[in-house]
């Protein structure tokens, strides 16, 4: 059974502007075998929240009447973690994180709240919920442990030309669609900051293919609204070094394969 | 001028990655070879390409609109810059070696390293399009540091305008100098056939402990110190490897045969004079099991006019005073900061500048 719950110490969203972003609290939080009402450790994707809410305190600055914000859901995906449901809600308060709603299901049901919730994207450190969630239609990235050392202060997504994570499940016309709304909606935020100290970058990565394919994939994301930051064309070099240099909050790459075609 | 044709090029080989048959014919049309087989030369826009201009309204009206210029631009190719002769001299390399060793990837490898905004990076694509030139790496940084980037490329040359990158990056062990334009409109005639690099000797291809001793104690002790240690190797200095890695890819030449004919040639100009402080540093080259095919010993000469004679598509010095010198007469050069050569001008200790808050 899910349980929806708003978190009331913080202003909710305007649902129709907003990007809707869950978040598994098994990556926000590392909650350990304690009970009761301790507080919970912090997890690799803390961070990764407190970037989006960076984003948002920027937008706020530059108008205080912004209704394109990050909402950010924080959602339980097994019955286990659903037990903790009360640790999790006093953890986020603890930590002042803006988190709009929680959303308490299961293994069984986390999908149904997604899809009843909105949710643009989808963040989990597992592997199987996100090829689950994308299944179903809803934009998902896997959190990489090496996140957690990323910085707070500027939220970093990365666009892979070409796979870099491979998705379990090629992209279906549906979810190329809401790839490219959610892409659409980061580029408009994008745009109300100026071209330095953005508190969003977006970086963009082409693996395999040569110049033509990066200055191509630069040019289709513009046409979508998207300015890209910094471009990494890597024409066959090893991914490593570079990619653990620019460490990106999350990658998407679903429904962007056809940037390099 | 050589064509590049892209159908003469080696197949990279098949290390099982390649699953796509299309999508692996493609890319072996264009993928460079890995960093560790290549000698990779870093090139920044501004060395590649005159951005002179942009960089003017760039300092003038700000970040935003220089962006928005270059996008506005993006169709018009940039003019070329202080290292386009010698990128297309590296790519004539490439060719010939690719003719006598198909399946190689030891070859120079050309990337694009700057920290323009990724939006101005169409532009430079353009423009590297427009050339023909065979460049397929890029970083285009967005404002962050390149050296993190030049270490993952396994750089063996990093060449800037920006002479406070090319500390950072000669601090962290990779050979880098800053490039200047020639301020004449007589344009030296460069070679298209072969690869013509000189390179100055005291705190460029060796340590600057010489120098040293010249600046603190005089000539009178330098040649006398010099002497005495004639067989002692010199240590290196930051451009050691580079030359190195020179000496690699003739020896490729000499191995089939094409000594006579070889497309990269490397010179020595420095102001030692062949008979007193000369031989310490042909032993040491020796030592080092490095061959320089022309050492120019000048005993004190200027070196323009010598440079202008020899033509190379670069000519890397660590003091200004050749640096400008070199430039007058036509001649592409490349400073290298490094060694006690930096705290002084024409042989006057430079004022140390009260360190920025």
């Amino acid at each position: 059974m899910v349980s929806t719950i708003q978190n009331t110490d913080v202003k909710q969203k305007d649902a129709a502007r907003a990007a809707v972003v869950a978040v598994t609290s098994r990556a926000v939080f590392d909650c350990g075998v304690g009970g009761g009402d301790d507080v919970c450790g912090v997890g690799v994707a803390f961070p990764l929240l407190q970037a989006l809410q960076r984003v948002n305190e920027r937008l706020l600055e530059e108008n205080p009447a912004e209704s394109l914000l990050f909402d950010v859901v924080l959602i339980t995906t097994s019955s286990q973690q659903q037990q903790q449901s009360s640790r999790i809600s006093s953890s986020t308060r603890h930590y002042g994180l803006e988190v709009s709603r929680f959303c308490f299901s299961s293994e069984e049901d986390f999908i149904e709240s997604l899809l009843t919730n909105g949710v643009q994207l989808f963040l989990t450190t597992d592997r199987n919920e996100a090829t689950q969630a994308s299944q179903s239609g809803v934009l998902s990235a896997l959190l990489d442990q090496q996140i957690a050392s990323c910085p707070p202060e500027q939220l970093r997504v990365m666009f892979c030309g070409d796979a870099i994570v491979q998705p379990d499940t090629g992209p279906t016309p549906a979810s190329r669609q809401v790839a490219q709304s959610f892409s659409t909606q980061l580029g408009e935020m994008r745009q109300r900051f100026g071209v330095f100290n953005s508190p969003l970058s977006i970086v963009l990565v082409t693996s395999r293919g040569g110049r033509e394919s990066c200055s191509g994939a630069l040019q289709k994301l513009r046409s979508r609204g998207v300015s890209v930051d910094e471009a990494y064309c890597l024409a066959g070099a090893p991914q490593g070094p570079i990619v653990s240099l620019l460490r990106p909050h999350f990658l998407l790459s679903e429904g962007f394969r056809n940037l390099e075609e | 001028m050589t064509e590049i044709n892209p159908n003469g090029w080696a197949p990279v080989e098949n290390n099982g990655e390649e699953k796509d048959c299309a999508a692996a014919k493609a890319a072996n049309k264009t993928r460079p070879p890995k960093p560790r087989y290549a000698v990779t030369i870093a090139v920044s826009s501004r060395t590649l390409f005159n951005m002179v201009a942009e960089r003017k309204i760039y300092e003038e009206e700000g970040l935003e609109k220089y962006v928005a210029h270059q996008v506005e631009h993006e169709n018009k190719p940039l003019k070329p810059g202080p290292a386009f002769p010698f990128v297309k001299a590296l790519m004539n390399v490439n060719s010939r070696l690719r003719e006598l060793y198909p399946d190689s990837k030891e070859l120079f490898d050309i990337v694009l390293m700057t920290n323009n905004h990724a939006q101005v990076g169409v532009r430079l694509i353009n423009s590297i399009n427009y050339y023909d030139l065979t460049i397929e790496r890029i970083c285009a940084t967005g404002g962050k540091s390149p050296t993190g980037y030049l270490k993952a490329y396994m750089t063996n040359l990093y060449l800037s305008k920006d002479s406070e990158k090319v500390i950072e990056a000669i601090k962290e062990g990779i050979a880098a100098a800053t490039m200047f334009m020639q301020e004449t409109d007589k344009e030296n005639q460069l070679s298209d056939t072969q690869l013509r690099v000189a390179f100055d000797g005291d705190a460029v291809l060796f340590s600057d402990e010489s120098e040293i001793i010249v600046k603190k104690h005089g000539l009178d002790t330098f040649f006398e110190h010099e002497k005495e240690f004639e067989n002692k190797p010199l240590a290196q200095g930051p451009l050691k490897c580079f030359l190195e890695s020179l000496g690699k890819l003739q020896r490729k030449f000499y191995a089939k045969n094409e000594r006579m004919n070889c497309p990269i040639r490397t010179f020595l100009v420095t102001a030692r004079s062949a008979a007193s402080s000369g031989a310490r540093v042909l032993k040491t080259l020796r030592s080092w099991g490095l061959e320089i095919d022309e050492a120019l010993f000048l005993a004190g000469a200027p070196k323009g006019p010598l440079l202008q004679k020899i033509k190379p598509h670069i000519f890397f010095d660590d003091q200004m005073f050749h640096i400008d010198g070199a430039k007058e007469l036509g001649t592409i050069s490349a400073h290298v900061p490094y060694g006690i050569g930096q705290k002084y001008h024409k042989g006057k200790l430079i004022e140390q500048p009260a360190k920025k808050e």
